[in-house]
């Protein structure tokens, strides 16, 4: 971590977040007002009661919106502050400026608003029912299911749930702005991507995108709440300072973050699964219905991944598969590690949990028998190179010894009544690239200083994932220069503008893909101008550490000498780079092509012990194999696997988002919303990456690491149903996700009836 | 109300409000903006400070309750630019992601390693119970502890079996 001082600053508790920003002394506070009710309609707001609490106090409605009063991206149906009807229980109605945090709290309050109450739709078949769609709904297929479902020797189906999840990152949302010059703004903003959030504000405040600078430093945490779900907050700040004329802050308490913000989407999905007699599946059919909240968010991205993710790892030769966007009136679900995929891998987990059951078939031998391999093309068409699912698969199976830990569990079941222990095994192939294809660009800066330092900025945003520090490496790496000569820059947008979010796995791939292409453009000059100076061929001449080779052989001439001599000559010392992914396709109307520039292969087994008689359940291991191609830095990706293993699991067994019959959030707190904590996870947690081969197209041939391993959590799922299963003595089968411990009772009661998502409503 | 309190040894007097919490009371009034608001309800520990000697959760104590009290914060940690021992081991096992929750976690570890200078995985667990982590999934928090601790064998980059080697 030497050289990347931003690690050490944290250590210290340093680091600047934006509510840790000095205040200047005119600075405004600001608070929101939520919406009670699931659905309703304003028919007066009346500030006089908050503005009798201060002179200083200002209150801000949708009136006040200079420009557009819309932040939908996709769709306009996200107006800022809504005129007339708001769409869930949660959503900021008005804004209030006062001189101190608590006052604005309170002015937020005492608006009165006079509304009407209209009924809302929560659940996505309801609203499917009454065409309530954010987006048309979408199919992908292959083959011939119908043929293959009627010569199945075996089929199965059911129905699937899985529940939202609460991104819980720790700094909640927030926003500083100050009006600048009259007409401009200056915003810092917790967001994983400064440009949505400065084309947001430019639409509201009737700006030009270049008169909006955005700047985003280190998040506490952001897991894909902060993609598109950062913008209203900046947008709101924005017009804080942009009416008042004085810098405003904004930042969230966590009750009104939880409320407000969206979360995981929580999905139903009913599928039928067929196979022939060896145990070779033939066919998979699923109706996705997807629960995608108030407004049209990134719902159709993240249907688009559960689509394409819908296979799983498996060869499914006849496929068909639909996704069904739900307008409801919940928070807008939003972007959350995994982005869809997790869903989709629950359901054909599910269908293969469902068809072993039906042929009596072993689970981890059908999930094996069914991998992906070489050639293999998924059902969009897309050719698979260096499938490496089951040489994961068969490595885990070798670490945890499977079939003497299987007789072991098996033997342990039968001598504990009380107490059982199940494990299950889950494969991994996790497409990367944004699924919408021109995102799929990276945009950097370099100056190299004439004292050799060089700063790098990029579109990439830091929230702890360590982006800077795979992209110092990077830097380093193609500049050939010690890493301590490194500095990464926070991202703003004066420094690199029409940027992509910080998301989808491709923070690294394609901003550090940038910069290391406006490295080697320096470096290439750079080398020129030592081919001058020497005498001698560029081509013969390299950098390493720091330090001019000719051939294989140390000139005397540093870094620093070369770069001063450079910057002398007049040779520019400063580049911008931008990498846009190659070899994308894709033609929506067929569904075929190449949307992703590679994928990541993994599998991993999970084992859980559970006590029968109260339903408490301690997963007891974790084995995980994971391809991370050529890693820029292991330690970073280990962290990442950890990491995202955890909030897997957290989805699969712990974390229940709940809403009440009426729409109301239920999960507004920790005390509210359980999450992992250091006594959830595994005992024994054992992480391995295969070994580097292949050259995936990716920077340095590395692997995307931010979502991948989310994955492995499902396995968590099944381990606990098979705990389950060897208590009932039977196959009983529920995929109702995730498996707290209130449905791990029901299901041992006998009952067979687990609670779920509609027993709240 | 006026009140005296030592924070990091630093003595400060200060008016303060009554319902001012002790966290809002470091971080506006003194600055020492290194101790988080997670939630502002006792449940995540990113507020943790060391009150007389024990953590507390600086959001559910009032400013005035900390009168006359000797409270160390995170800021606190390193001496004279030197990191501390339980700095370098989160630094050296990348306990750190995002960072919001490390500067009470690392008050929560402190507390930990004064009452039990060699704790077990279970006692570290135990110590860091009230402390919430998002990004990390714990494991590094861990190692982290053991390597502050002086177990993970003979100097750093030791790690348990089955783990992979740490840089
Ligand atoms: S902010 Fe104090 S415990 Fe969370
Ligand atoms: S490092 Fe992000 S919450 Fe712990």
């Amino acid at each position: 971590m030497k050289g990347v001082p931003e690690a050490l600053r944290n250590l210290r508790g340093e680091t600047a977040y934006i509510d840790d920003l000095p205040e200047p002394r005119d600075l405004l506070h600001a608070a929101v007002q939520l919406s009670e009710g699931a659905r309703g309609k304003i028919l007066s707001i009346d500030p006089s009661r908050a503005l009798a609490l201060d002179p200083a106090v200002r209150v801000v409605t949708a009136h006040d919106v200079p420009g557009e009063n819309q932040i939908g991206s996709a769709v306009p149906d996200e107006p800022l502050l809504p005129e007339g009807e708001w769409e869930y229980w949660g959503q900021p109605l008005v804004l209030c400026l006062a001189p101190t945090r608590q006052l604005a709290r309170e002015a937020a309050r005492l608006v009165t608003i006079v509304s009407e109450t209209l009924r809302p739709v929560l659940d996505p078949r309801e609203a499917a029912g009454q065409d309530a769609f954010v987006m048309p709904s979408r199919t992908q297929s292959m083959g011939n299911p119908g043929a293959a479902f009627a010569a199945a020797a075996f089929t199965a189906e059911g129905r699937v749930e899985s529940g939202g999840q609460e991104h819980l990152y720790l700094e909640t949302q927030g926003a500083y702005a100050e009006r600048r010059d009259g007409d401009r703004v200056f915003v810092i903003s917790s967001t994983q991507g400064t440009t949505i959030v400065q084309r947001a504000i430019a639409r509201v405040l009737g700006l030009p995108q270049s008169g909006v600078e955005v700047e985003a430093r280190r998040l506490g945490g952001g897991f894909g709440g902060k993609e598109d779900q950062a913008t209203p907050w900046a947008c709101l700040a924005a017009l804080g300072a942009w009416v008042s004329g004085k810098p405003v802050k904004l930042y969230l308490d966590r009750a009104t973050d939880m409320r407000a913000t969206g979360k995981r989407h929580p999905y139903s999905t009913d599928f039928r699964i067929a196979a022939d007699k060896d145990g070779r599946i033939t066919a998979f059919e699923a109706d996705y219905y997807q629960n995608s909240g108030s407004s049209c968010d990134l719902s159709p991205a993240i249907m688009s991944r559960t689509l394409f993710h819908a296979a799983g790892a498996y060869r499914i030769p006849n496929l068909r598969v639909t996704g069904r966007m739900c307008r409801t009136n919940l928070p807008s679900f939003t972007a959350f590690r995994g982005f869809g995929a997790p869903q989709g891998y629950f359901v054909i987990e599910a269908a293969l949990d469902a068809i072993s059951n039906r042929m009596g078939f072993d689970p981890v031998e059908l999930r094996r028998r069914n991998l992906l391999s070489e050639g293999d093309v998924t059902h969009y068409g897309m050719p698979l190179k260096e499938v490496r699912a089951i040489e994961a698969f068969d490595r885990v199976l070798e670490k945890t010894g499977w079939k003497a830990l299987r007789a072991d569990i098996e033997a342990f079941n039968a001598s504990h009544p009380l107490e059982k222990r199940g494990a299950a095994i889950i494969p991994n192939c996790f497409g990367v690239s944004f699924t919408k294809l021109p995102m799929n660009r990276g945009g950097a800066l370099v100056h190299v200083h004439a004292d050799g330092s060089v700063l790098v900025s990029t579109g990439a945003v830091e929230m702890g994932q360590q982006v800077s520090r795979k992209i110092a490496r990077i830097a380093a790496k193609s500049l050939g220069v010690p890493l301590e000569l490194i500095r990464v820059e926070r991202t703003s947008s004066l420094t690199v503008a029409n940027t992509v979010p910080t998301a989808a796995s491709t923070g690294c791939d394609i901003n550090g893909a940038a910069a290391r292409v406006a490295c080697l453009e320096i470096r290439d000059r750079l080398l020129a101008h030592a081919a001058t100076l020497r005498a001698s061929g560029p081509g013969l001449l390299s950098l390493e550490e720091g330090r001019l080779l000719e051939g294989s052989a140390d000139t005397s001439m540093t870094w620093k000498q070369l770069v001063t001599s450079a910057d002398e000559s007049r040779v520019d010392l400063s580049a911008h780079g931008y990498w846009s992914t190659p070899g994308l396709f894709y033609d929506m109307k067929t569904e075929r092509g190449s949307p992703f520039a590679y994928h990541v292969y993994g599998a991993a087994l999970v084992e859980v012990r559970l006590d029968c008689l109260c339903g408490r359940v301690k997963v007891e291991r974790a084995t995980i194999v994971h391809d991370a191609g050529t890693s820029i830095d292991p330690v970073v990706d280990l962290c990442q696997v950890e990491g995202a293993f955890a909030q897997g699991l957290g989805w699969a067994l712990l974390e229940e988002l709940r809403f009440g019959a009426d729409g109301r959030p239920m999960s507004d707190n920790l005390s509210t919303y359980k999450v992992p904590d250091v006594h959830f996870l595994p005992a024994r947690l054992d992480i391995e990456f295969l070994s580097e081969t292949g050259s995936p197209a990716s920077v340095l041939n590395s692997k995307a690491i931010g979502e991948p391993p989310l994955i492995y959590g499902i396995a968590g799922y099944f381990a606990l149903l098979e705990a389950i299963r060897a208590a009932r003595g039977d196959r009983i089968e529920s995929w109702d996700l995730p498996l707290v411990p209130e449905k791990v009772l029901g299901l041992l009661a006998g009952t067979g009836r687990v609670l779920g998502q509609k027993d709240l409503q | 109300m006026r009140i005296t309190l030592k924070v990091n040894g630093g003595t400060y007097t200060r008016e303060v409000e009554g319902h001012r919490t002790l966290l809002r009371f470091l971080r506006e009034d003194l600055g020492f903006t290194g101790t988080k608001e997670g939630c502002g309800a006792g449940e995540c520990g990113a507020c943790t400070v060391i009150m007389d000697g024990k953590t507390v959760n600086s959001c559910m104590v009032l400013a005035l309750e900390a009168d006359g009290a000797n409270v160390e914060t995170i800021e606190g940690e390193a001496s004279a630019g030197k990191l501390s021992v339980i700095q370098e081991a989160f630094d050296r096992h990348h306990a750190v992601q995002c960072g919001y929750c490390t500067g009470g976690m690392i008050m929560s570890v402190r507390d930990l390693l004064h009452r039990n200078p060699k704790p077990s995985v279970e006692e570290i667990k135990e110590g860091i119970e009230g402390n919430f982590c998002r990004c990390t999934g714990y494991q590094q928090i861990i190692e982290a502890v053991l390597d502050a601790s002086g177990q993970l064998g003979e100097g750093p980059g030791q790690v348990r079996e089955g783990r992979l080697e740490h840089a």
